[in-house]
Parts: C-alpha cells; structure tokens; sequence
C-alpha cells in the first residue's frame, strides 16, 4: 500500500513537471516560430511582406525536442556517472542541452534569412540578440522539468531504460504534444488575426501574415504573450495527462493479469479519450455551424 | 506551399565532396585505432573529427537528393541516414569476433561496406516498391546510410575511445575504490548511443534545412554543416568524461570548441555576404510598389 502510494506521488509529480514541461515548450516554439507555422512565415517575403519575425527552422518540434531532452538527459547521466549531484548535474545538462539549442536557433534564423535575399528580406541582427536568449531560457525550463521526470522515473519507480533513452522518448512526445496542441493557436490565429475568424486561410491570403502591432511593428516576443494565455497551458495540460496517465494507469493496474492490466486499462483510456474527442467534435460543429452554409450564401451574393 | 528549392549552381562538384568525406572520415576513423597502439585515450577526439567530416559530406548528399523536390524531405533524410546507419554501425562494431578476420581494423572499413549495402537496398525499396522514381534515390540513400553510420562510429568511438562492441558495452564502476564493469555505465548501455543518434540526425539534415532557398550557396552550407559537426562534438566531449580519462576529454572538448568558434564564426560571415541587407534594430523595410 504505502509503495502504491509512492507510485502515485511521484506520478503527480512527474505529471506536474511534465506541464510545465508543456507550457514552455509551446511558449518557445511559438516565440522562435518553429514547427509548421514557421512555412508561412517564410512564404512570406516570397509574396512581397518583408517581416521582423524570427524563423527557426530546426526540422520539426519532436525531433528537434527528442535532440534537447535526450542531450539534457545524456549529459546529466554522464555527470552522475562521475559523482555530480543529481540536481547539479540535471541543471547543467540542460544548460549545455540549451547552448546547443540556441547555436542551432541562430544558424536556422541566419540560413533561411539570407537564402531569402532574391526577395529582399534583410536579416535583422537585433532579432537574434533579443529573441534567441528568450527561447533559450524558455527551453531550458522545457528541458530541465523533461529530465527531472525522466530522472524520476528512472530512480523513483525503477523505469528499465537508461536515462538518455528516456529523454529521447519523452522528449519526442514533449514536441509532438507542443506541436499538435498550441501551433494551431499560433500559426491559425496568431498569424491571421486579419482574417475573419474560422475563415481559414485561402491560398491568396497565404503569407499575409501579421506584421504590425497595436504599436509599432510585431516581434516574435509577442508571441510569448500570446501564447502563455491559451497554447502554452492547452500543451501543459495535453503533455501532463499523457505523463501522469502513462504513470497511473502502470502503478495501478501492472499487478493484474500479469501485467496485461496496465495495457488494458491503456486502451481503456484511449477508448474513453476517442468518446470524449467525438463528443467535443460533434458538439462544436453543432454550436459553431458548418463552414459550407456561409460560402453558398456568399457565392449566391 | 512549400518553398522551392533551387539547388545552387557551381561550387564543389558533389563527387569531389563526397571522395573528401569518406577518405577524411576512413582515415580519421583509424587514427583513433592509435588509442590502442600507444595504450592511451588521448587520440580519441579524431572519432569526432570523422563524424565532422561525414556529416559534411552528407548534407551535399543531402542537397543533391531534395533537389528533387522535397521540401519537407530534408528532417527525415536525416532521420532515415542516422536510423539506417546504427544498424550497419553496430553490426560492424562486431565483425572481428565473427570469426572471419579477428583484427578490428576491419570495423571502419566493414561499416562502410555494410552501410552501403543497406542503404542501396533502402533505395531501391523506396524506389522500385513504393515507387518514389527519384533518379538518385539508390545512390543517395547508400551515401546516407554510410554518413549515418560513420557518424555514429565516429562519435562512440570519440566518447568511449574505442570502436571496438566489446568496449561499447562495457563501462566500469568504480564502487568502495574498485572498478566493477557494468554494461549500465557503457556508451551502449547507458544509452548514450541515443544521444548520439539525435545529434547526428539533426546534424546531417539541419545545414540544408536551415540553408535551403533561392539564394542558397554551398560554401555557405558546408560551412554550416561542419559547425554542426564540432557542435555535436563539443557535447560528446562533455559526455566523454564518464568513460576516458579527464585529461583525453579534455583536449577533445578544446578541439571542438576551437573548431566550432571557428566555422561558426566563418558561417557568420559567409551569411553577411549572402544576406539581402544586414540590419540592427531598424524597421520593416517595405518593398516598394514596382
């Protein structure tokens, strides 16, 4: 009993950290304008809007992630290995997992900038001084909570795989999870505030995106606040039920059936998570209306 | 709407890149074999330096194969060079205990081989039964799949100064001031070859992914690709200190930071040169209505 409740403390642990996790994760993405928002950001001097944003384009969210977790993790192992403290070797893991980050943010900016020079889009300095630092700190707490819940499943509830391992897997899930749930709110609406709402974007508004601010002109930093109100915590709480449902559903059920109670009671979960989708689908179509009704009318206008 | 890719005009030819990478990266790779002549660590560092010159020569490949048209391709030809390449990188690691020659010095060679063989039969998979029809596809994904696989040699050997599979999955423990080996503690077994694995797969892809548009250049790119070459091994030198000694980890961590200031600072340079205008804190600069 008392080693069950062991178990699930540490799964609301690990589930808690795995939200942070979430929330800065998107936060950073949405600042650098990684993952597929960042196509339309760079379509964009292409159709004559030259911009201030950043474009970081390091392959997509999860295996630029999978590379930040498993190097925090790997680093930290190594560190361990040689008698660090385990928090004063997962701090400077993800410090030098962070530095790498923001080595790779900078070329990406530099790279896809200056290929751009045909459609005079200048590269502007100022952006990699005051925008990097941003998502590097903003990876870094996405890095060093990853970890922190890796470390804790490795050493709390004796996880078989070694820590690096566990870094890559999660960190995978931490970018995917960031890149399904909070791009949509940046790249469709953040992007587009000048489109009607739910109007999608046609092909002739592509890289039209938004360029001026209230006040002045728009910066990547904006998106920081943008997306720490609805995004970033929308990722947390995706990637924290993953985590700590993952957790749960093992701690509890693994004694059943040899085991198989831990996979049932997972496709139980999924079955329950597909209702709830369908439900949340049927139910916003219905408040929300089809699109189809709102381009006959304008057709037969 | 994808950005159209327009691989550069004149530059190196890519023949020349790629006879550059492989002998650079082979002959790197026995350099490292000199750890087991002298009987020390400190040569380890020339593993990383291969993987350098792999990576190099696997974003010209890279290059040349999107060329075709695959704009959102580039990550996951990372991806499949890296994936396709531990399996030939860890077949090769055990080829001197296979009974036909026992010298290990048959491992960096027989891992080119492997990962040739493997790579041209990924392409022609990719070619012939999912019908993908791109000219180079066999060629390239046999270049990748060597890329891949001396990278990941490269790098293990550059964190645990060995190519050798019995000393990858080997690592010791030290514990009450005796040294216990423990397959927890090696490159292999502690999982580390996962970390390795990511920082050559993003890489091989990132130079051309970051560098890719009209205006791209290749000295440009390949400048790129080797900053992250010594960007990956300045975080293996890191790594590097739980399994050679301090002193061998260290000149490994001053080579690649040396290395790295280097062509990142050439890099800042040639995207000077390339870029349209270079601005600090000024304002949108509208196009003018022509």
């Amino acid at each position: 009993m008392e080693e069950l409740l062991f178990g699930i403390g540490i799964s609301a642990v690990a589930g808690a950290l795995a939200t942070v996790s979430g929330a800065a994760e998107d936060t950073e993405s949405d600042i650098g304008s990684q993952g597929d928002p960042n196509s339309q950001v760079q379509l964009a001097p292409q159709m004559g809007y030259i911009h201030r944003i950043y474009s970081k384009a390091i392959s997509g969210e999860p295996p630029a992630y999978g590379l930040w977790c498993a190097m925090g993790a790997g680093l930290a192992w190594a560190l361990m290995a040689i008698n660090y403290n385990p928090v004063l070797a997962i701090v400077l893991g993800s410090a030098i997992a962070v530095f790498v980050q923001g080595v790779y943010a900078t070329t990406a900016y530099l790279g896809r900038t200056a290929s751009l020079a045909k459609f005079e889009q200048p590269v502007y300095i100022d952006l990699i001084k005051s925008v990097t630092t941003v998502t590097m700190a903003h990876a870094f707490i996405a890095i060093f909570t990853c970890v922190a819940m890796c470390f804790l499943m490795v050493n709390a509830l004796g996880h078989p795989f070694p820590l690096p391992l566990l870094g890559l897997v999660w960190g995978i899930a931490l970018g995917a999870a960031g890149s399904a749930t909070g791009n949509p709110f940046y790249g469709k609406e953040r992007q587009y505030q000048s489109q009607a709402f739910g109007a999608g974007v046609p092909i002739s508004a592509s890289g039209n995106i938004v360029r001026y601010a209230e006040a002045g002109q728009r910066s990547s930093l904006d998106n920081g606040w943008f997306t720490s109100k609805m995004g970033g915590p929308a990722s947390g709480v995706c990637f924290g039920l993953i985590v700590f449902l993952e957790l749960w559903r093992t701690i509890f059920f693994e004694g059943f059936a040899a085991g198989w109670g831990a996979v049932i009671a997972g496709i139980v979960l999924i079955l329950i998570f597909m209702i709830i989708d369908r439900y949340v689908e049927k139910w916003a179509r219905k408040t929300y209306g089809p699109y189809t009704e709102e381009a006959a009318e304008e057709a037969s206008a | 709407m994808s950005v159209q890719i327009t691989a550069s005009e004149g530059g190196m030819p890519h023949n020349k890149v790629m006879a550059i990478g492989l002998i650079g990266s082979i002959v790197c790779m026995y350099l490292t074999y000199l750890n087991t002549i002298t009987g020390t660590e400190i040569f380890s560092f020339f593993g990383g330096i291969a993987a350098v010159f792999a990576l190099w020569w696997g974003t010209d490949t890279i290059k040349h194969l999107c060329s075709y048209g695959l704009g959102t391709g580039v990550p996951s030809a990372g991806m499949i060079a890296l994936g396709s390449g531990v399996i030939a990188m860890i077949l090769a690691t055990k080829l001197s205990t296979m009974g036909l020659i026992s010298s290990v010095m048959i491992i960096p060679i027989g891992c080119v081989i492997i990962a040739a063989i493997i790579g041209a039969i990924l392409g022609y998979i990719a070619n012939n039964i999912v019908n993908m029809n791109i000219p180079v596809m066999i060629v390239s994904l046999a270049e990748l799949c060597i890329v891949g696989a001396i990278t990941i040699l490269g790098l293990s050997a550059m964190a645990a100064g060995s190519f050798v599979f019995a000393d990858l999955v080997t690592g010791s423990v030290t514990f009450f001031g005796v040294a216990i080996a423990d397959y927890q503690a090696s490159v292999i077994g502690g999982g580390v070859i996962a970390v390795i694995f990511m920082l050559g797969a993003i890489a091989v892809q990132h130079a051309f992914n970051a560098c890719l548009g009209p205006n791209e250049s290749q000295d440009r790119t390949l400048m790129l690709a080797a900053e992250c070459g010594f960007l990956s091994m300045i975080v293996v030198s890191i790594m590097s200190f739980a399994f050679i000694s301090a002193g061998s980890a260290i000149l490994a961590f001053i080579v690649s930071v040396l290395g790295w200031v280097y062509t990142y600072n050439q890099y800042l340079v040639m995207s000077k040169r390339d870029a349209y205008m270079w601005l600090d804190a000024k304002p949108i600069l509208e196009k003018k209505e022509a």
